[in-house]
């Protein structure tokens, strides 16, 4: 009779090499990647006009924004940005269209947070994808327990709050008091494009604005939703723990 | 308040059985009506309804999407006795990750009566998609319950294409059909792996949530994306599709449900498993259809309801669709349910890539419209009957509005954690399937 000891042994070990290896294919379907211009000469002011969300401008492509709706392949622009564009201010996450999908240069940790983080994650309006991203680290191919990343049940045992979501008036409150319930040193990721600048749905009227002007964001964390890679960079660079990439590697 | 009305049973009607006509979806300006008759197996769009006070349970608790203030998702039940006080559970907690509050009235152990309350997460979707031309509207529908997306868009395009009149490809047909069910069997398999995390299947869990995991990496080949969006889309990131990557998808489907056969029969023998679900949070035949439940929640009640067979749309009439049943009412019951559908949805899988049109342009006429202008679809989403009620003019939305499975279930679910204990809360919870994205829009 077959057992779960048994199942599990024939499974064998699933969990990704990620950080020590790059992101493998499986990890990265073509949206985990923001859209880059494919070449110098790409009409930036087309492209904006087929865009949605207004991602792309004369600035180039703001990450923050763009909700990886594939509009703008047909102007020139392919899904080509890097996995891990996790960002620790949101003016890192504008990439100029002249200088393509540069490397974000790592920044020095928070000085009090590093080594092993506690995380809990806040929904303040989001279509639920997020979430699910985000609780699949726990599952064994990502398995972020290994890198001494845990969730937590109680915003007071937490040094991370995870948010996701397009910040709803509803939420103002409950995302405040979650906020002062964790003890400090405290951090932020606003985990997707919904928390950072409204994703698909910014400019509804009714909702509040960005996450930033709520609390204080320590990482950003762009995509529509980000690949689980990209959130587990994103709590990595909190830590100051990111996967150092080599020359000529995107 | 209904809360003294809704004890009483559906009265007889003649041969001795139950009345089992059931309310889907009224439209809010009093058009039309749709029920499902229960007992000839068929869909009925009534004009111009006499809406019944025995409608009024499913009408008055189902379509709240929009309304952006704090709200009962289910009628109130007063409850008072010695040392009796409401335990606010939300709307931020990890044990359910979504924002939603649950009120319990208890005095400690016991669950006398709980009041689910949505609106934390208003989107304001239904409201900001006026005005929007059709393809950005579909852009925030597919984002208004991301583990949902297929099941959203395609009964969203099918209502537009019902109101324009427009034939589709048959093609489009089949890749919304191959979107929907492999998103069944991913959140199917998000419910189980939540009912074993919650009752501390810790191995069980594990294989399950990689099972899902691999589900969603499938949909991330395929479609470029791993929750779907932008899949079901004019200019959305490119599908692949083509003879070869189906047969590699059809292979690694093989695989996939030759590893869930395996889970779900070790989960079968755990005692300890079974223990939790069995008899927890019951839900009887008559208030599953007096309260319009639908999906699982209504299959498990004994009722054999499934859009896929009872509102057949291309390629759904032409392929056999198994629509289990189960009598017992209970979150195992409800698991049961979801489990034979797993397998249900690998077979509708397999004979949608057996069977895949060929490159010719053969289109499918649109349903006729509801009324110059309006489409109403249905689709079976993985927790049951979703209608999308939209008016368009100049490729434009004029006005939409839907009924998604989880506003019609959050009473059934208020209801059988009546009397239920607070620890099994996770178990009834996660075995309706209710989402609080999809609720709220």
């Amino acid at each position: 009779m077959p057992s779960w000891i048994q199942q599990s042994i024939a499974r064998g070990i699933l969990t990704t090499r990620y950080p020590q290896d790059p992101p493998s294919e499986a990890e990265t379907p073509a949206t985990a990647r923001a859209p880059v211009p494919t070449c110098g000469t790409v009409p930036l002011d087309v492209a904006a006009t087929h865009c949605p969300v207004g991602a792309i401008g004369p600035a180039g492509v703001d990450r923050g924004k763009c909700i990886r709706c594939a509009r703008c392949l047909p102007d020139g622009f392919a899904f080509s940005g890097p996995v891990e564009a996790a960002a620790r201010s949101r003016a890192e996450l504008v990439v100029g269209a002249a200088a393509p999908s540069p490397r974000v240069a790592p920044t020095a940790p928070l000085a009090e947070i590093r080594r092993s983080l506690h995380v809990f994650l806040v929904d303040v309006g989001s279509c639920n994808a997020c979430n699910l991203e985000v609780l699949a680290l726990a599952n064994p191919y990502y398995d972020f327990s290994r890198l001494g990343l845990f969730f937590t049940n109680s915003p007071r045992h937490a040094d991370v709050l995870l948010v996701v979501g397009v910040p709803t008036p509803e939420m103002v409150e409950p995302l405040r008091r979650a906020y002062d319930a964790l003890p400090a040193p405290k951090a932020v990721v606003a985990v997707g494009v919904c928390p950072i600048g409204g994703g698909a749905f910014a400019g509804t009227p009714g909702l509040v604005g960005a996450l930033a002007d709520l609390v204080p964001v320590d990482v950003f964390v762009p995509g529509c939703p980000p690949s689980p890679v990209a959130v587990l960079d994103g709590l990595l660079r909190l830590a100051g723990r990111e996967r150092r990439t080599t020359e000529g590697e995107s | 308040m209904i809360e003294s009305a809704d004890d009483t049973p559906p009265a007889p009607g003649k041969g001795g059985t139950a009345d089992e006509r059931a309310l889907a979806y009224a439209a809010d300006d009093g058009t039309f009506a749709l029920y499902n008759d229960y007992r000839r197996g068929r869909s009925e769009l009534v004009r111009d309804p006499a809406l019944s006070p025995t409608d009024e349970p499913a009408r008055s608790w189902r379509v709240t999407a929009g309304a952006d203030r704090p709200h009962a998702l289910a009628p109130a039940v007063e409850v008072e006795g010695y040392g009796v006080f409401t335990f606010p559970y939300g709307p931020i907690s990890m044990g359910v990750p979504e924002a939603g509050r649950f009120d319990v009235r208890t005095y400690g152990e016991r669950v006398l009566a709980l009041a689910p309350v949505g609106g934390f997460k208003s989107r304001r979707i239904v409201a900001s998609i006026v005005g929007l031309p059709v393809a950005d509207a579909a852009l925030r529908v597919e984002r208004l319950a991301g583990n949902l997306s297929a099941a959203h868009v395609a009964a969203f395009l099918a209502a537009v294409e019902s109101a324009q009149g427009l034939a589709v490809p048959s093609a489009e047909l089949w890749v919304r059909a191959l979107a929907q069910e492999l998103q069944r069997v991913y959140n199917h398999l998000h419910v189980l792996a939540r009912v074993a995390e919650a009752a501390a299947q810790n191995v069980g869990l594990a294989q399950t949530h990689a099972l899902a995991e691999e589900v969603l990496r499938v949909q991330g080949s395929v479609f470029g994306h791993r929750w779907l969006f932008g899949a079901l889309l004019p200019n959305g990131p490119a599908r692949r599709t083509d003879p070869g990557a189906r047969r590699t998808l059809a292979e690694q489907l093989r695989h996939l449900a030759r590893e869930f056969e395996r889970l779900w029969a070790l989960f079968l023998e755990s005692r300890t498993f079974i223990d939790r679900i069995q008899s927890t949070a019951p839900v009887s035949r008559a208030d599953a259809v007096r309260w319009g439940a639908v999906g699982p929640t209504l299959r498990a009640c004994g009722v054999d309801w499934d859009d896929r067979l009872r509102v057949p749309t291309p390629p759904y009439h032409d392929l056999f669709v198994a629509v289990p049943r189960e009598t017992g009412g209970d979150a195992l019951a409800r698991l049961t349910v979801r489990a034979e559908e797993v397998r249900g949805s690998f077979l509708l899988l397999e004979q949608l890539l057996d069977r895949w049109p060929g490159a010719g342009t053969t289109t499918e006429p649109a349903a006729p419209p509801v009324a110059p202008g309006r489409g109403v679809a249905r689709v079976e989403a993985p927790s049951g009957d979703l209608v999308y009620d939209v008016r368009v003019a100049d490729g434009r939305v004029v006005a939409a509005r839907y009924r998604s499975p989880s506003q019609a279930n959050w009473p059934l679910f208020a209801r059988g954690m009546r009397d239920a204990v607070f620890t099994d809360f996770h178990f009834a919870f996660e075995s309706f399937g209710l989402v609080f994205a999809e609720t709220d829009g």
